[in-house]
């Protein structure tokens, strides 16, 4: 009888859970075992919906603007924030966590997204392929364009990608935007191959996986994770960072609370949950970006990472440019 | 059967289309507007072209490789046959992403076959054939299979040459079979999405890429419903043609069972055009499978054991997540097919509508989805809802034309007996059609373990499939990664053979 009632118990609490709906985009994951330390705690059910790439999930979320398909949205960073934000799909929160979490890192001083993880987008090339070709290094990006290294570049659409935004955005920081603009068409000229998204250029395009451009447009954490999925213990990775200056950008990847949620405590509690420690220190060798928490010691391993110094997060005036980047270098001359 | 009855019958799959086809299309096109003024864009022009200059491309090669073939697996004795047009499926199968894995692995830079077709069209054509050229030769073997061999023989025996005999009796018969899996491979290269989408770069993508682009990353849907309009206008006469066609292929069970050994010259022939369709659909998926027990250091069971020691999330979860969906798309697949086509048998209409979700952008819908049904977006329902969507047809397309084949006559002789309807149905038409119903399951459990839908919805880490284990692992860099997607996608290919053999039962009846 008495199991009987416990039974009884535990499903009318079920019933009466709430449940969080956080949207995600695919490449979210996080220890189950977090996720339910967080539902015990808050005595409701936490439901993931993945809604694409971010750029897609984003597009996802301002259609459905007028009935939201969820609570708290996570993966937006600050390349995405201008859209969303002149969407006004989210509501602000400023969290206490953010105190963890140095100046330099904050999204949004209105709390329209909280900062969770943060990473740099930057170019990547192929150790051996070099060292068998012989080939040195180039220097800087106009080093980049010259015809010794024609035909070695593999990077993604800026309007379909956010690596490949988030680099175009580093290159308009760097040259300024008409010569940037210059720099891609050249650069597409000389045979460097613009692929839609991540998985295409690194999977089918990077030398390393088959193909055959040596230098990839990814993230300076991919030589770590290199080594951390390799299958056999190695001492050094097979690719490194190519740190031009003025090609790398610091993506802000952050949480924000849906607009029109009906479980805005928990939402928020959410939120808090994200900047916790526990779940900071998952995030490296899960997602392989950087905690956004100061003061957590990184996996080994990530010391096949680097930061680079100069990377920028500036973002003014993305949607225009990529309109122009489109029609001038895209669409030019076809 | 009485008006009443089949409306009845027509109404469920009916109600689903008008739920989750035509309300999300039109949803879609209403949101934005259509703003034709991108059609004078030269480069949406040249895009235009492309599309439907590759898919035309795509289907006469089809039609080149997979007539003959068929016709040899048709009219000869070869061993192995029923086994080839089963394993046809396969590709069928196959996610987009695997897909394009291994054709880079085939024809990339570094390919094994020494030939770096990337970065061309035609790597985007023979994308297009590993897909499509299993159905012409499904189809067109369906089509030779019904000539009644005793036509071609009497020919014979009033002299005429075996080619004269081939020409003037057995072609005409089989034409329109024929050209109807032509035209079905145009309308699936035209929409397809996947494969131009990773394989052709910007430079070869189609119009369902751009509407993807368009929509879903760049949010100018009034552009994109302008493609997806220019597509309908295109799509809508193909597939008029294409059940002209499907409805003229003359009536008779196949019942011509191939008995002869082909003459030397015939079997060279043959061997060259099996020779190339095995090449083009099993060789990328060869190379998954080889790529899945390769590591840097040759032979190696490390990516086999990751996977199967994996326990975030375990593999009898994705397994058990894949047959399920699977199973569950299945059995409404095959009632809602069963009983359309019951209704559609003597309805043309019904015919042309039971076509429409293999022809309408899926990208379009996945938006039309997005407006009228936020709410329902991460529910189990609306994703199984899309699979029976997408499954259903095939199931239509198999039992159809088996359907119109029976016998008038067979069934008028039931009646007579004093047979009621019901027993007709259970006790003589159905024997009869079984067959094709069988082929058509099994393209219908295809399309599922393929995953069509899956871009359509939102997904839920909890559904995570086989396939959606694929591309999870390729969305981070690394060789184990790499390795341990490749080894899953075997498994896919692996449990998508088995489905078939117990359904297909090894006919290869498919139309």
């Amino acid at each position: 009888m008495l199991k009987w009632l416990m039974l009884m118990g535990a499903l009318a609490s079920t019933a009466s859970a709430a449940t969080l709906t956080v949207v995600t985009h695919d490449s979210f994951d996080l220890d189950k075992a977090l996720v339910a330390k967080f539902e015990r705690e808050h005595d409701a059910k936490v439901r993931f919906v993945k809604a694409g790439d971010a750029g897609a999930m984003l597009s996802r979320l301002i259609l459905t603007k007028n009935a939201p398909i969820g609570d708290v949205v996570f993966g937006l960073d600050n390349s995405l924030l201008p859209r969303a934000r002149e969407a006004g799909i989210l509501e602000p929160y400023k969290s206490s966590a953010l105190a963890n979490v140095p100046a330099k890192l904050h999204l949004d001083p209105s709390g329209l997204l909280t900062t969770v993880d943060y990473g740099y987008v930057a170019l990547n090339y192929d150790k051996a392929w070099f060292e068998k070709k012989k080939l040195p290094l180039p220097k800087t990006l106009e080093d980049l364009a010259t015809a010794r290294y024609e035909n070695l570049v593999v990077v993604q659409n800026p309007a379909t990608s956010s690596p490949g935004l988030a680099f175009l955005l580093a290159t308009v920081r760097h040259f300024g935007e008409d010569r940037a603009l210059k720099w891609w068409s050249d650069m597409r000229a000389g045979g460097m191959k613009i692929t839609r998204g991540w998985n295409d250029a690194y999977y089918t395009d990077f030398t390393r996986n088959g193909g055959k451009y040596p230098i990839v447009l990814s993230y300076a954490s991919s030589p770590a994770a290199e080594v951390f999925y390799a299958t056999k213990k190695l001492g050094d990775s097979p690719t490194a960072n190519l740190l031009l200056p003025g090609s790398s950008f610091l993506q802000l990847e952050g949480v924000g609370v849906l607009k029109g949620t009906a479980h805005r405590e928990l939402a928020r509690a959410f939120v808090d949950f994200l900047l916790s420690p526990a779940v900071q220190a998952d995030i490296p060798t899960r997602m392989w970006v950087y905690p956004a928490r100061s003061g957590l010691k990184l996996a080994d391993v990530y010391r096949f990472a680097q930061e680079p110094r100069d990377a920028t997060s500036n973002v003014n005036g993305a949607a225009s440019l990529v309109d122009r980047f489109t029609r001038t270098v895209m669409r030019a001359g076809r | 059967m009485t008006e009443s009855r089949r409306a009845l019958l027509a109404a469920p799959f009916l109600a689903l289309l008008a739920a989750f086809l035509i309300a999300p299309l039109l949803r879609t096109l209403a949101e934005g507007g259509v703003s034709v003024g991108l059609l004078r864009d030269p480069y949406f022009q040249s895009r235009l072209v492309w599309t439907f200059g590759g898919a035309t491309l795509s289907a006469v090669l089809a039609a080149l490789v997979g007539v003959p073939l068929a016709w040899g697996l048709a009219g000869y004795r070869v061993r192995g046959a029923s086994f080839l047009l089963r394993a046809l499926l396969l590709p069928f199968v196959t996610p987009t992403l695997v897909a394009a894995m291994g054709l880079t692995a085939l024809v990339g830079p570094r390919g094994w076959l020494k030939l770096d077709l990337s970065e061309t069209p035609a790597i985007v054509v023979l994308g297009n054939l590993f897909f499509n050229l299993p159905l012409v030769v499904r189809l067109s073997h369906a089509a030779f299979s019904r000539v009644p061999s005793e036509l071609e023989a009497s020919a014979r025996s009033l002299g005429a040459s075996p080619l004269r005999a081939f020409a003037r009796v057995t072609l005409p018969l089989a034409a329109p079979g024929l050209l109807a899996g032509v035209v079905l491979v145009f309308l699936y290269s035209a929409l397809s999405f996947g494969l131009p989408y990773l394989l052709g770069g910007e430079r070869y993508a189609t119009l369902e890429v751009e509407v993807y682009a368009l929509a879903l990353l760049e949010g100018r849907l009034s552009e994109a419903s302008a493609l997806v309009a220019v597509q309908l206008v295109v799509t809508t006469p193909a597939l008029l043609a294409y059940l002209r066609l499907a409805r003229s292929t003359p009536l008779g069970v196949a019942t011509r069972l191939p008995h002869r050994s082909a003459p030397l010259a015939v079997r060279l022939v043959l061997a060259a055009f099996l020779g190339f369709t095995l090449l083009v659909c099993f060789g990328p998926l060869v190379a998954v499978a080889a790529k899945s027990l390769l590591g840097p250091d040759g032979l190696t069971l490390a990516f086999w054991s990751g996977v199967a020691s994996s326990d975030d999330p375990p593999l009898s979860f994705l397994l058990l997540n894949t047959v399920r969906f699977g199973v569950l798309t299945l059995i409404a697949a095959v009632a809602l097919g069963v009983a359309f086509s019951l209704a559609a048998a003597r309805s043309n209409v019904l015919d042309f509508v039971s076509l429409a979700p293999l022809v309408v952008s899926p990208v379009s819908l996945g938006v039309g989805f997005l407006l009228l049904y936020p709410r329902l977006l991460a529910e189990l329902p609306l994703l199984v809802a899309a699979y029976v969507l997408l499954s259903t047809p095939l199931v239509v397309r198999s039992l159809l034309p088996a359907l119109r084949d029976v016998p008038r006559g067979l069934l008028d002789l039931a009646r007579t007996l004093g047979a009621t309807p019901g027993q007709v149905l259970r006790r003589v038409t159905f024997p009869l059609v079984l067959p094709a119903l069988r082929g058509g399951a099994a393209l219908a459990l295809a399309a599922t373990f393929g995953e069509f839908a899956a871009t359509l919805v939102l997904s839920r880490p909890e559904w995570a499939t086989l396939s959606l284990g694929v591309a999870e692992k390729l969305s981070r860099p690394g060789e184990r990664n790499l390795g341990e997607a490749c080894a899953l996608a075997t498994l896919l290919m692996g449990l998508a053979l088995a489905g078939f053999a117990a359904l297909d039962g090894g006919r290869g009846d498919v139309t």
